[in-house]
């Protein structure tokens, strides 16, 4: 059984209100206290910041259906490298994830090729169509945290109420992708000043406000939890913000992109700024900064969508949605939110492990002794570059390639094992 | 690179010089045998040919008819040099066919300009004669183009250039040996 | 100054300075359509593709002539011929393209930004025939020509451009050539069509017509697609022209010497009526005519520019 101290670092254990320098022991799988270990392993971690593994609520696998832009294998490899310890998985596999088989399928391999946990994410109807409402309770049984169209969104109000009255009677939230097809009409870029000047259709931002109005009826009418994720538009922040007041159950989730890029990237046509929800305006994006410094959005996650370079390389109008996010969450939201003085570096903390872990439902997650040890690791000052070379993701659709950043994640231990270690 | 210019003839040579041009052009084309046309080549042959113009109008007392060709649409070497500089004005008003024509251009050296405005010359018409009047010719063409009528004849290495510089009212500003070295 | 560029994409790309290069070029080469022999051997030995992914014909038919009139080899391709029917991805049809050995690319494509993102990808030149609602740049220098030629300046003229702006490529490449050399634009349609964003760049951004060609020294008139009034954007064709089209009473009120222009086919009835089309204001015939020296001028300078 391997025992290890991590010696010397800052803990930020945000459940526990600790922050402070100390160590940090593990055992076999679980946390335990530094004196009783016979033969530890040292670790000295000065100058680095320790806390409980970071969670990704959105991530796209691609396995089964899409393995030539990543799987199960490579996808947690890069989630290790980013500072995950456990990851959602999106259903929108091909086959999808509506039934308890695919679960299975999916716990099997990430048991066998995974690297971090992954925790699956079922489709609240069947093929994420939106026209019938899955096996939500099978899934259940089969192990998934949470349910999700994600990719898509339940257009039919009535069958959304459905599914969200019987989800609650099996416990699991829910996390939807908010967007109205109709007036998001088939477009490829935000509906404003750039998508007029460059002649590209464009998706409202009204097509996300509307589905987030709609949740939170539902939310409050029905009193169970709906998640809303890639919040992007400066108006929902709003509609979260008033509802979250009132005591509804409803939370939020931004991305790294959109709280560090806009619409104006898009006048070069590159493709590594397509995705959805879009690339929003600069006042959109300072408000989603705004809704995360003030406790509005309590979780950032990646979308992490590979796709390969032949799908990507294509007209703009053509090419698929998303950008590889995993290995660079921690950087680009560090470097935006702490380093120019928005927010704490323990709320940044928050923001990855106890925000993501409330959504889930999780009944703790702290470095107590008896916890899993699932712990991430960060050099808060390190310096780089961006280099889309050295990501262990299969695919290369990120915008930040060359970015300059700071804080690299530096270690990774995933139930007392070290997946990924930079020290 | 540094540029080194030397003098190699005068303004008042170059004056002189244009001077027994317009003379020889007269004679050779007295307007009791239909006279000349001339057409001066862009850059520095069309001043010249405004000069020897002038010239035969004081010489002859008639005045010959007067255009301006530049050749970058029938250039050869497209593409393979630097990139392009802009178009100068090209203006034949006059009908050339049957007439002779006297192309002017300031110094004669691999032939290649005027190959290019003889094949833009002939697009125009069907002229009865086209002779050559060059301020310098260097003497060794790369093409078989000879000059008719010459100001001075010049022998230079190949990585000499030679400058004819007119000022804004065509008065001769002399004639410069360049030398250009890294 | 000189021609450096090897693609021709928008003229949100070019300087004034660019601008003005390129309407000089086009000068010298309307010359050469109006003498006896409309040819120059500038493109001699040079291989041009025309490659209409989204189909055209007059445009098409303009660059062809172009290029003979420049004596280049051309091939044409269109999309319904074309292997992007098959699957082949539009690079890799390009690429294909380029390994012929081809000089200059003339693409019209649907989606905004194809020829930005094939001429990042390839050596031989592209010029923009067209990509989407995003730009037509040959289109747009062509209207301004016609108005340089006409009156004297572009600097300080009002100009204004009626009709489907939103889905108009010339709209926008009018747009930035104008205000690059110093027009005050003025865009004017249903509420529909015609978004306020454009004001935010210094459009005045109108939806009356009389307000908007008032003070015009230029109008130049968009042609409305059937496809909008399908797409619910106005009620009826019939609706546009009492509203948006010129006719011999709007005439009255704008100046005399105002341009009527087009860019062609023109729905007479529609953006303006037949007196309008055939009257003395109109310029729209030697739109056509400058087009062609344009596209040659444009066709001469990016050759110039690709190396072997």
């Amino acid at each position: 059984m391997s025992e290890y101290i991590l010696k010397n670092a800052r803990v930020i254990d945000p459940n526990r209100n600790i922050d402070s320098i100390g160590d940090i022991g593990v055992a076999g799988k679980v946390i335990e206290e530094p004196a009783k270990l016979k033969n530890p392993k040292i670790v000295d971690l000065k100058g680095k910041v320790v806390s409980p593994g970071f969670i990704d609520l959105h991530v796209h696998l691609r396995q089964p259906g899409n393995t030539q832009a990543e799987t199960i294998a490579t996808g947690t490899a890069a989630a290790a490298a980013g500072g995950f310890t456990s990851i959602v998985a999106m259903p929108n596999t091909t086959p999808a994830a509506d039934n308890a088989g695919a679960i299975e399928f999916l716990r099997q391999n990430a048991a066998a090729q995974g690297v971090v946990h992954v925790l699956p994410c079922g489709n609240m109807t069947k093929e994420g169509k939106g026209e019938e409402m899955a096996g939500i309770g099978s899934l259940k049984s089969a192990g998934v945290v949470a349910l999700s169209d994600d990719g898509k969104c339940i257009q039919d109000h009535a069958l959304m109420r459905h599914v969200v009255e019987y989800a609650k009677s099996f416990g699991l939230p829910i996390l939807d992708h908010c967007e109205d097809n109709h007036l998001a009409a088939g477009g490829v870029m935000h509906e404003g000043k750039w998508s007029v000047l460059l002649g590209m259709r464009g998706i409202s931002g009204a097509a996300e406000e509307l589905m987030i109005a709609r949740n939170i009826i539902l939310a409050r009418q029905i009193d169970w939890q709906i998640h809303m994720q890639h919040v992007s538009v400066k108006e929902s922040v709003k509609l979260l913000r008033a509802a979250r007041a009132e005591g509804i159950k409803v939370t939020g989730e931004a991305t790294p992109h959109h709280i560090s890029l806009t619409d104006e990237c898009i006048k070069r046509y590159d493709t590594n700024y397509k995705m959805n929800p879009p690339l929003r305006s600069e006042s959109d994006r300072l408000a989603v900064i705004e809704g995360i410094a003030d406790g509005t959005l309590t979780a950032i996650a990646t979308d992490h969508a590979p796709h390969t370079r032949t799908a990507k390389e294509v007209e703009f109008d053509s090419a698929p949605c998303g950008i590889v996010g995993l290995e660079t969450a921690v950087p680009v939201s560090y470097t935006i939110l702490v380093k120019a003085g928005i927010i704490t570096l323990p709320h940044l903390i928050r923001l990855f492990t106890t925000g993501p872990a409330d959504i889930l439902r999780f009944e703790r997650y702290d470095l107590a002794v008896g916890s899993t040890a699932d712990i991430t690791v960060i050099d808060p000052d390190a310096c780089y570059k961006v280099d889309k070379n050295t990501f262990r993701t299969k695919s290369r659709n990120t915008p930040f390639h060359g970015m300059d950043v700071q804080c690299r994640p530096v270690l990774t231990m995933v139930a007392g094992k070290i997946v990924h270690q930079e020290l | 690179m540094t540029l080194r210019k030397k003098q190699i003839y005068s303004a008042a040579e170059m004056d002189r010089a244009i001077g027994d041009m317009a003379a020889a052009i007269a004679a050779a084309f007295p307007i009791s045998n239909g006279g000349c046309a001339l057409v001066g080549i862009h850059q520095f042959g069309v001043p010249l040919a405004e000069r020897l113009h002038d010239g035969i109008v004081k010489l002859t007392g008639s005045e010959p008819e007067f255009g301006k060709l530049d050749i970058s649409m029938y250039r050869d070497d497209i593409g393979n040099r630097n990139p392009l500089p802009l178009i100068r004005e090209t203006e034949i008003d006059f009908d050339i066919n049957d007439r002779t024509i006297v192309l002017v251009d300031d110094v004669l050296s691999s032939g290649r300009t005027i190959r290019a405005a003889l094949d833009a010359l002939t697009d125009y018409g069907r002229p009865k004669a086209i002779r050559l009047a060059v301020l310098v010719d260097r003497g060794e063409p790369e093409y078989p183009i000879r000059a008719d009528f010459v100001g001075f004849k010049v022998q230079l290495p190949a990585d000499r250039k030679v400058a004819v510089s007119f000022d804004d009212d065509n008065r001769s500003g002399g004639i410069d040996e360049v030398d250009w070295t890294k | 100054m000189q021609w450096t560029k090897k693609d021709l994409l928008c003229l949100y790309d070019l300087s004034a300075e660019e601008i003005e290069f390129i309407l000089d070029t086009a000068a010298e080469f309307k010359k050469v359509s109006q003498r006896r022999v409309k040819k120059v051997p500038a493109l001699r030995g040079k291989t041009v593709v025309n490659l209409f992914v989204e189909p055209s014909t007059r445009t098409r038919v303009s660059f062809e002539l172009a290029e003979q009139r420049l004596s280049a080899d051309i091939v044409n391709m269109q999309a319904q011929s074309s292997s992007l029917l098959k699957g082949e991805t539009l690079l890799d049809t390009v690429r294909n393209i380029e390994a012929l050995q081809v000089d200059l690319i003339v693409m019209r494509h649907s989606a905004p930004g194809a020829q930005a993102f094939i001429a990042r990808n390839l050596k031989c030149g592209v010029v923009n025939a067209g990509d989407g609602a995003h730009s037509h740049p040959t289109q747009a220098l062509l209207d301004i020509f016609t108005i340089r030629e006409k009156k004297g300046r572009v600097a300080g003229l009002n100009v204004a451009v009626i009709g489907d702006i939103i889905h108009s490529r010339v709209a926008r490449s009018n747009i930035w050539g104008l205000l690059k050399l110093g027009a005050k634009v003025t865009v004017a349609g249903p509420a529909t069509l015609v978004p306020r964003e454009f004001e935010e760049i210094g459009v005045r951004v109108c939806h009356n017509l009389k307000d908007a060609v008032a003070d015009a020294d230029v109008v130049n008139l968009l042609r409305i697609q059937r496809e909008r009034q399908t797409a619910g954007f106005f009620p009826s064709i019939g609706e546009y022209a009492r509203f948006f089209g010129i006719n011999n009473d709007t005439l009255k009120y704008m100046k005399p010497d105002a341009l009527i222009m087009h860019p062609g086919p023109i729905n007479r009835g529609v953006e303006l009526t037949g007196d309008v089309a055939d009257g003395e204001q109109s310029v729209i015939l030697e739109q056509v005519t400058n087009g062609l020296a344009i596209r040659m001028a444009v066709l001469y300078l990016v050759a110039g520019c690709v190396k072997k």
